[in-house]
């Protein structure tokens, strides 16, 4: 019981980053991307491809891996997205879609559909109160948890980050105080490329790399988001560990292969009682 | 080599029919389908098992399984449109196309999991001979779609296609007029849910056998790029697209004898890297695909 | 639809067939048209690292007995090979294609479940012989009126065979994790009812999804109950992600997985090193490698006298039966020589592992039992096959070491 809710507390951690994602893209680009799963596997394959084929310590391939993501996803939205921005939400739905179809299969073709692993030492476990634990999710949750508090940081007290805030709040207001959204919408993609990133690389170590190991998450981490309230990057924390624990609980007392149930029935619940999410505004349509 | 291009025109003809379900659901409704997969599954594995398991002859089993799937998407429709908006309303399609999926894989007394149904009967199965049957499924999977294609072209033109096209372009407004907006998203998600239906039972009289892996997510990337190159809201176009979208794979197909280094993993990749590029681009650069919309005659933003 | 589409172009694309018996045109043995065989064959895919030895054996048996004076006095095998793609839906459009376009009676490779279970009813339709070499007991289940049958062990035969050896190794506990996937479920079952069956203790049996985000709960379940070995039946992916976090989980007990899985060509040893894969056992059907016939077959092959060949040895035995049922039946025609399957490969008669030497045998109107390269060609009524068995290996400093041979 015990085990299995600090597993489920590993889980919600990984899914944390690419939840925040979701939700500050969603925040400042008001539509669902679903291309994030396929950012997270194109992310986790560079960082294979710096730490396992070329030898970097992982953290650094990490961070290389981060920082050309956030590039990247820049560069993607400048190509894709910027030129359908005044097409609606769901032009821009299909867009994303097309685009992880794009870019998960750019990794199948350089990397083929087999499992591969970072290189690193896997350890045995410690214990603590009879529960295992292991380095990596030491690591995952020290990283999930560094990033989460230094994004917090950045949108409360960084003038780009309340930027984005007033951006996500209210465009048209925010664009008579003088915020430029075109920069804004920049470094959201930054920041979300970056969050993508370390996602992936959590869930490669978590598991093994393969093509679908980011879509796998997809409808796991919107659950997330929504749960917390799409918009608010806090609910999109509290939302990935509701979601991870309760993933992982549900496997006690049901069959474990319909896990993917969960979240679904999470959407469902929250839409019903609580439709702005746990800590989200009420959404006002215009 | 004819009875290749016999087969090859009757999976364009069940591709088009799908293709013509979303483009009524996502063109003229204006509410995306992310769950496409598994609602065709739900009507490739609910007509199969009507005639399975209930007994039922072929053509009450298509009919059922339209009505199965209809009804499903109708629910959705109903119960997700209820309380939210179209963003939330993609992911919970999403949702429920996987869960369709891990049902057809999971309930083995049902669904036979992952070995699949076999045995599917088809239409007229024992009165046709073999070597003659294509010919008459073709036949059949013609006028199907031309059927399909006359009911939406009625539609369109109905008063409820107007209703249709207002929802889709401001639901406000639409409300304002004291339209119910809700029941009109219901019924055309359902009414596109039945050609679904209609489009998998199809594919198990083809196919015969059915199994989970038939249906993975690039029939959702296939389906939306038919309609994307047809021309969102255009009948005629979403079929062209459709068998557009079967030349782009083939063409594709002859890069293995141009690059004989690539495996069938890298063809398949290219393939929907393809796709997936195409369907950007004509996104931004043809936003309006290669067909117009029936009788749209004011230029919408 | 994605694969319809794709696996229909793809017969139409690579039509590759292969022509043989053309350079060794020889008029003495007769002018009769060649006798068309289809082999659809995974030469790309997950499956495809099988495929071109398989239709190398193919391609050389053929070639043998249209050396040796072909079959019906003196008319040629022609194969037509093509790629399967490991697919259901392309193996159904190859079938249709073997069918119409080359007018084939034999349909043979078949090497997947999928592709088996989709051209079946096309070939019962068609009264026409399919032979798979695929494991699962679905596959010839039911009514095949005599025109489906399997050069493979089937599924619950690997779970016997598994079974046994778990005995053996005095295993009182185990624990089960299978993949959902159709030759899976049956190995797992019959294994489960076995332990059971002799008074071991079945801690869990979970069955997961392919291309799931983690399996951490899965590993924790069936793990966590700390059974002395844990069976697991599954594919490559799925069996790293698990073999990893059951490193890290710090769990001991000891696992026991399909070669499949487990070896994939040093792919998996390769993935997750060589510590995590220490002293992991696994298993796959072989042929007999001590058999004569295995032996000759290597020599056909120009091969090494210590190579294993899993499945090309199955191809061969397919063109051979095929060949020799033929002639029995004084028949190309599937509805004749289906019947006589059964009476070449099982006996009575002479037991013979030379194809050709077999068809002189027939020829002259004697009985023979053919000894096959895979196997001993012995088949159930409902196109079964029998006297095949497993091999089983463990992983010892990322080397896969031999240790026995069984049969069910």
């Amino acid at each position: 019981m015990l085990q299995t809710a600090f597993n489920g507390v590993v889980t919600g951690v990984i899914m944390a980053l690419p939840a925040l994602a979701v939700t500050l893209l969603f925040g400042v680009l008001k539509f669902p991307n679903f291309a994030v799963g396929a950012m997270m596997t194109v992310a986790a394959y560079l960082a294979f491809a710096l730490n396992a084929q070329l030898g970097w310590p992982l953290a650094a391939a990490a961070v290389a891996a981060a920082l050309a993501m956030g590039a990247l996803c820049v560069g993607i939205d400048h190509l894709t997205f910027r030129p359908l921005r005044e097409r609606g939400a769901i032009t821009l739905m299909v867009a994303s879609l097309g685009l992880g179809f794009i870019l998960e299969n750019v990794a199948r073709f350089a990397y083929g559909n087999s499992a591969r692993s970072f290189a690193i030492e896997l350890a045995r476990p410690f214990r603590v109160a009879d529960v295992r634990m292991n380095y990596e999710q030491m690591i995952t949750i020290a990283v999930s948890s560094a990033a989460m508090i230094a994004m917090y940081v950045l949108l409360t007290r960084l003038p780009m980050g309340r930027a984005m805030r007033a951006v996500a709040d209210n465009p048209s207001l925010a664009l008579v105080r003088g915020i430029e959204s075109p920069r804004v919408i920049r470094w959201t993609w930054f920041l979300a490329g970056i969050l993508l990133a370390l996602g992936g690389v959590l869930i490669g170590m978590d598991r093994a790399l393969e093509p679908p190991m980011g879509s796998n998450y997809l409808i796991s981490v919107f659950a997330a988001a929504i749960f917390g309230g799409l918009g608010s990057p806090l609910g999109a924390f509290v939302g990935a560990l509701v979601i991870g624990l309760v993933s992982e609980l549900s496997t006690l007392v049901m069959a474990p292969n319909y896990r993917i149930g969960v979240p679904l029935v999470a959407i469902a619940v929250i839409l019903v009682f609580r439709p702005q999410g746990l800590f989200g505004q009420p959404y006002i349509r215009k | 080599m004819i009875s290749f291009l016999i087969l090859i025109g009757i999976v364009i003809c069940f591709s088009a029919i799908l293709a013509l379900a979303l483009n009524f659901q996502w063109g003229l409704g204006g509410m995306v389908n992310f769950g496409l997969t598994g609602f065709y599954a739900l009507g490739a594995y609910a007509a199969a098992l009507l005639m399975l398991k209930a007994g039922a002859n072929t053509f009450v089993a298509a009919v059922g399984a339209m009505a199965v799937v209809a009804a499903v998407c109708g629910l959705v429709a109903f119960v997700t449109l209820r309380v939210t908006e179209e963003d939330y309303f993609a992911i919970v399609t999403l949702g429920v196309g996987e869960m369709l999926r891990l049902v057809a894989l999971n309930e083995d007394w049902l669904t036979k999991g992952a070995l699949g149904l076999t045995g599917v009967p088809r239409p007229f199965g024992a009165a046709i001979a073999p070597e003659y049957y294509q010919y008459f499924l073709l036949a059949l999977a013609l006028a199907l779609l031309l059927a399909t294609l006359w009911f939406l072209d009625r539609l369109a033109r109905s008063p409820f296609g107007r209703l249709v096209r207002a929802v889709r372009e401001d639901d406000v407004v639409a409300a304002t007029l004291g339209k119910n907006v809700l029941w009109a998203r219901v019924r055309i998600f359902a009414i596109g849910g039945g050609i679904i239906g209609l489009a998998g039972s199809l594919h198990g009289f083809y196919y015969q056998y059915i199994d989970p892996t038939q249906f993975s997510n690039i029939v959702l990337a296939y389906a939306f790029m038919a309609v994307i190159a047809g021309g969102r809201g255009a009948h005629r176009g979403a079929i062209l697209g459709a068998a557009a979208v079967m030349l782009l794979l083939e063409g594709s197909r002859f890069l293995k004898d141009v690059i004989p280094a690539l495996d069938s993993d890298q063809l398949a990749a290219i393939r929907i890297i393809i796709i997936g590029a195409g369907l950007i681009l004509l996104l931004i650069y043809r936003p309006r695909g290669f067909f117009r919309e029936y009788r749209l005659r004011v230029d919408f933003k | 639809m994605d694969r319809k589409r794709r696996r229909i172009i793809q017969s139409l694309g690579a039509t590759t067939a292969a022509t043989l018996g053309a350079p060794y045109l020889n008029l003495a043995h007769g002018q009769g048209a060649p006798i068309p065989i289809g082999v659809a064959l995974p030469l790309t895919g997950n499956a495809g690292a099988y495929g071109p030895d398989m239709a190398e054996a193919a391609k050389r048996t053929a070639e043998k007995i249209n050396s040796g004076g072909g079959i019906l006095g003196g008319r040629k095998l022609e194969l037509h090979i093509e790629d399967s793609e490991s697919s259901a839906a392309v193996a159904a459009n190859l079938s249709h294609k073997f069918i119409n376009v080359h007018k084939a009676q034999s349909l043979l490779g078949y090497w997947g479940t999928p592709e088996g279970m989709s051209s079946r009813p096309i070939a019962v339709q068609n009264k026409v012989v399919l032979m798979v070499s695929s494991a699962a007991n679905a596959i010839t289940e039911g009514d095949t009126q005599g025109y489906v049958w399997r050069f493979q062990m089937k599924a619950t035969d690997w779970g016997t065979v598994i079974s046994r050896a778990a005995l053996k190794l005095g295993f009182k506990s185990v624990g089960i994790l299978g993949l959902q996937n159709a030759f899976v479920l049956p190995i797992q079952r019959v294994f489960e009812e076995q332990m059971k069956a002799n008074g071991r203790k079945v801690l869990d049996s979970l069955i997961y999804n392919p291309e799931q985000p983690s399996y951490r709960a899965e590993v924790e379940r069936v793990f966590g109950k700390k059974p002395e070995a844990v069976y697991c039946f599954g594919l490559l992916p799925d069996f790293v992600s698990i073999m990893k976090e059951v490193y890290r989980g710090g769990f001991d007990s000891k696992v026991v997985a399909l070669s499949i899985m487990a070896d994939a060509e040093g792919k998996f040893v390769q993935a997750v090193g060589n510590k995590v894969a220490e002293g992991i056992r696994h298993f796959q059907p072989m042929p007999d490698v001590a058999a004569p016939g295995y032996k000759k077959f290597l020599k056909l092959m120009g091969a090494p006298a210590d190579r294993v060949f899993l499945f090309p040895p199955n191809t061969h035995d397919q063109i051979a039966i095929t060949a020799l049922a033929m002639e029995k039946a004084k028949s190309p025609m599937a509805a004749d020589w289906s019947k006589q399957i059964i009476a070449v490969g099982n006996g009575p008669g002479q037991e013979v592992d030379d194809v050709v030497e077999a068809l002189k045998l027939v020829r002259a109107g004697k009985p023979v039992n053919f000894q096959g390269a895979g196997s001993t060609c012995d088949f159930t009524p409902n196109g079964d096959q029998l006297g095949r068995g497993m091999g089983q290996w463990i992983i010892r400093n990322g080397k896969s070491e031999f240790v026995e041979y069984a049969k069910p």
